[in-house]
């Protein structure tokens, strides 16, 4: 694997407040890597991911994606780079809603001039909202409205994947389909950096969970993969043979 | 949790002899609590000296007894299921006795403690929701629900120990005594 992401002693000051501030944040995420950042909220976890995307600036240090330093952009090579090289997904889907979902979806492709309608069905399709083309987000289930926003962000083939809390708004089926969801991209070869506050989110497809606390990362855990045998996972507790 | 009311359930359906009793348990824990086939016996002894069980037929095949659920087994199975689960918490690990001495030992410096505690839970988490989407490939509903139970359960572990290393509720302002 090769290095994808490298943030280096990236710190991140708000005015007003330390919620959300980075520290002094340095780490790398590698090609194909499926990484979960995880902390409270406030602990700036949502910044990182901010950061990585090029969607905010850091106050020092520096952010490099597929060699390229975010800092040495201008605003118009950020938002080239955040549309050639980034697949945003954020708790709240964000999808325009007098558009139907095929053209939301084609939103990325457009600004970038190429025509996507065969690739958008393909995906749609594939993510299981095939049905819904046609629609407006108001007629669809948060968990659709998430997959129109999965398909969105795929659309341009981006190199990296990113996304905040992206079960946050939806009820437990529909943000297991969601992982479920995550964990075929990532499978099928692509880089995802998953923020969330949930443990049990994180370490289900994620091999990588970086714990950040108040603006610095606390833990960087590599998580073994191997299929143990039940009896080692839990054990039932009895009491002796009864009396 | 008890055998003995495992093994009461398990003769409601149909009269068994040890070793089915002892496979079927098993098989029904998905291999998360395994028992000798020694418990089982003593476990069948007890329940007939207390008329729970009793023999169904004769001895079969190389000496073995069925044992069938006898009216007051019946009504000891009905009122075990019937009681909530209640008396104290129960804290098996030993983080809770680390955690109290390290105050003392290390001078209240708790982090070292607590990040390697956190990273065991997050593999257990890991495994966790492996053995589960496993359980429900094999469509063994009844596991995954056990299985989930620990996944929560591990989940609050992690909370509390975040809780614990954060500044505001934790280590950043513990004091040795």
């Amino acid at each position: 694997m090769s290095e994808l992401v490298r943030l280096t002693d990236v710190s991140k000051v708000y005015q007003g407040g330390l919620a959300g501030a980075l520290d002094g944040v340095s780490v790398t995420v590698e090609k194909g890597e499926f990484a979960a950042i995880m902390g409270p909220s406030g602990s700036g976890k949502s910044t990182m991911l901010n950061l990585v995307a090029g969607l905010d600036r850091p106050t020092s240090g520096t952010v490099t994606v597929g060699g390229t330093d975010l800092g040495s952009l201008g605003e118009a090579g950020l938002a080239k780079f955040r549309r050639d090289h980034v697949g945003f997904v954020f708790q709240f889907f964000y999808l325009l809603p007098n558009l139907t979902a095929l053209e939301n979806i084609l939103i990325p492709a457009q600004l970038r001039g190429t025509d996507a309608k065969g690739r958008a069905r393909e995906l749609m399709h594939r993510l299981g909202i095939g049905e819904v083309a046609e629609k407006y987000p108001a007629r669809l289930s948060g968990g659709q409205q998430q997959r129109v926003a999965v398909a969105r962000a795929l659309i341009n083939a981006p190199t990296l994947f990113l996304a905040d809390e992206p079960t946050g708004a939806l009820d437990t089926r529909a943000g297991e389909q969601v992982m479920e969801l995550l964990g075929q991209l990532h499978r099928d070869g692509q880089t995802i950096v998953l923020v969330t506050h949930d443990a049990k989110l994180a370490t289900r497809h994620a091999a990588r969970v970086i714990s950040v606390l108040d603006g610095r990362i606390v833990d960087d855990a590599r998580l073994e993969s191997t299929d143990l045998a039940a009896s080692d996972v839990i054990r039932v507790r009895g009491e002796e043979a009864s009396r | 949790m008890s055998l003995k009311f495992g093994v009461l359930g398990l003769l409601k359906g149909e009269p068994l002899h040890g070793y089915e009793v002892k496979n079927r348990f098993e098989a029904m824990l998905g291999g998360t609590w395994e028992v000798n086939i020694g418990q089982i016996y003593t476990t069948l002894q007890r329940l007939e000296r207390d008329g729970l069980v009793r023999p169904a037929g004769a001895r079969g095949d190389r000496g073995k007894q069925l044992y069938e659920l006898s009216p007051d087994g019946q009504k000891a199975l009905d009122h075990w299921l019937g009681e909530p689960d209640s008396g104290p918490q129960q804290l098996h690990e030993d983080i809770y006795v680390k955690l109290l001495l390290a105050a003392r030992v290390a001078n209240g410096d708790l982090h070292a403690l607590l990040g390697r505690q956190k990273r065991a839970y997050l593999q257990r988490l890991r495994d966790l929701n492996r053995l589960e989407e496993r359980a429900r490939r094999d469509g063994r509903i009844d596991l995954a629900r056990l299985v989930r139970g620990a996944l929560l359960h591990t989940e609050a572990d992690i909370k509390w120990i975040d809780e614990l290393s954060s500044e505001r509720f934790g280590v950043g302002e513990a004091r040795p005594e």
